[in-house]
């Protein structure tokens, strides 16, 4: 059932991916802009199952790590992702007043996309890469919370719809 | 897990980790097959690109100019005045004008120096999720352009090439935390090494303890052995502000660099290095301040009327 469901995810995240890398890398913004991917993935874990979270951090981390601009190793963005979609999805597990109410989803989504680029940052570290300043750095955190919150509400309703519609279609049938 | 957990869930989360460990491992041992997975996506991707960026280029300039809104007032100010067709046409026009200006003048700073070079245009701007500073370009490896090659613009050095792939590079930027390149200070034989710092200044800390550093002095690439990764010569910035640290083993600078990170569109890759050294030859000029001429005016009275 997983593998079916990450099966029929794959495709949506595979439009959103070449989106990103595409159309948003062309802008230069303030704080370095934002990554409509990373924000799409972590909002779609959140609407999902811990288990589903995971395999959709998976599925996602490594369309990360497949990007030309992903400095790490291949496999890096894929295990942050794993922990940071099991994680999203375990806190609003099983909570429907958390995920019914949209201002959770949004906060939650502008808290999760700062601490996984930090922790990405900090296992970069481990792995010999580079901190570069720190003002660089805390300014580009806090600019990809602030983008989260203005991108999240927008792509809130098409998301809750494709996902809502899949999934339940498919439990039903 | 609060309500569902399950042995099911905790196995495909250890099997998920276990997977993610196991690729890195391989990648961080140099498993070509990883490396090649990444190549091919890039290689569909770049035709893809180059299209988005002749699309939507001037929307993301459209974006960088309202970042720069208090530096470009008077330019947007005589905008508003023009009506939305003539601004499309105007924007349009700009920006094939900015290409061209740059395409020049990156071509002036290669023949002065006799480099041997292939122009690209900038096709992506990098990566937004991780802290790496890096462009993309329509030019690689079937343009002659490899790993390890100068990427310079008319202004100066913007990266190397980090990658490359049959149709296009990954440069990382003079601006990377990473980036590291020997530095000489123009005019003297005084060396050191920039780093990059992740904004528009590098750091450049000498070698030498005897020598010393003044604000404005201009900083150019030393060269590498066989002129990989760079030629010497390039000029990189100059130096803004002194760090006289009375601990300090040696002197400490910060370096403004001179390109433009936040406009490039059109660069070129050094392919080939002039056989002697340019050394201080692409020195930027000091601007020469425009004479204001002087009209004097010699009054003569007149002759008094005689009676």
């Amino acid at each position: 059932m997983f593998a079916r469901r990450f099966l029929v995810s794959f495709p949506i995240f595979l439009v959103v991916y070449v989106i990103q890398e595409t159309i948003v890398s062309q802008f230069r913004i303030f704080g370095s802009g934002f990554s409509l991917f990373l924000i799409f993935a972590l909002l779609w874990s959140a609407l999902g199952t811990p288990e589903l979270g995971a395999l959709t951090g998976f599925g996602a981390g490594l369309l990360m790590d497949l990007s030309q601009s992903s400095s790490g190793p291949v496999g890096q963005w894929t295990l942050i992702m794993i922990l940071a979609g099991f994680s999203i999805s375990y806190l609003g597990y099983g909570d429907d007043n958390f995920r019914g109410n949209p201002i959770s989803l949004v906060v939650i989504v502008a808290l999760a996309v700062p601490i996984t680029r930090f922790i990405y940052l900090i296992l970069g570290l481990m792995f010999g890469g580079e901190l570069g300043s720190a003002l660089h750095i805390f300014t580009s955190l806090i600019a990809s919370g602030l983008w989260t919150v203005a991108i999240v509400p927008l792509l809130m309703p098409l998301v809750t719809r494709i996902h809502s519609g899949l999934f339940e279609d498919m439990s039903r049938g | 897990m609060r309500n569902g957990g399950d042995n099911r869930g905790r196995l495909l989360l250890i099997s998920l980790i276990v997977t993610s460990l196991f690729l890195i491992t391989l990648d961080l041992r140099g498993v070509q097959v990883l490396g090649g997975i990444r190549s091919g996506t890039q290689t569909l991707l770049s035709p893809v690109q180059s299209v988005a960026s002749k699309v939507f280029r001037p929307v993301g300039n459209f974006f960088s100019d309202i970042t720069h809104l208090g530096r470009t007032r008077g330019e947007i100010a005589k905008l508003q005045a023009a009506n939305e067709k003539l601004r499309q046409n105007l924007i349009n026009r700009k920006n094939a004008d900015s290409e061209l200006a740059q395409l020049k003048s990156v071509l002036d700073l290669a023949g002065t120096a006799k480099y041997k070079v292939v122009g690209a245009k900038v096709i992506s701007l990098g990566s937004t999720s991780s802290f790496t500073q890096t462009i993309s370009i329509d030019a690689g490896t079937n343009n002659g352009v490899r790993q390890n090659m100068t990427v310079i613009t008319g202004l100066g050095l913007v990266g190397v090439v980090k990658i490359s792939y049959p149709d296009s590079a990954l440069v990382q930027l003079t601006t990377d935390p990473a980036f590291r390149v020997g530095a000489r200070v123009a005019g003297t034989q005084q060396i050191g090494i920039l780093s990059g710092q992740g904004t528009n200044k590098g750091v450049l800390q000498l070698l030498d303890n005897r020598t010393t550093l003044k604000v404005g002095d201009v900083i150019l690439a030393r060269g590498s052995q066989n002129n990989r990764p760079f030629v010497p010569g390039v000029p990189i910035g100059e130096v803004s502000k002194v760090d006289n640290a009375a601990g300090a083993i040696t002197q400490t600078a910060d370096v403004k660099l001179y390109v433009n990170f936040s406009a490039l569109s059109v660069v070129a890759v050094v392919i080939g290095a002039p056989q002697a050294d340019p050394r201080d030859a692409l020195v930027p000029k000091a601007p020469v301040p425009t004479p204001i001429p002087t009209v004097t005016i010699y009054a003569k009275p007149s002759e008094s009327p005689t009676p």
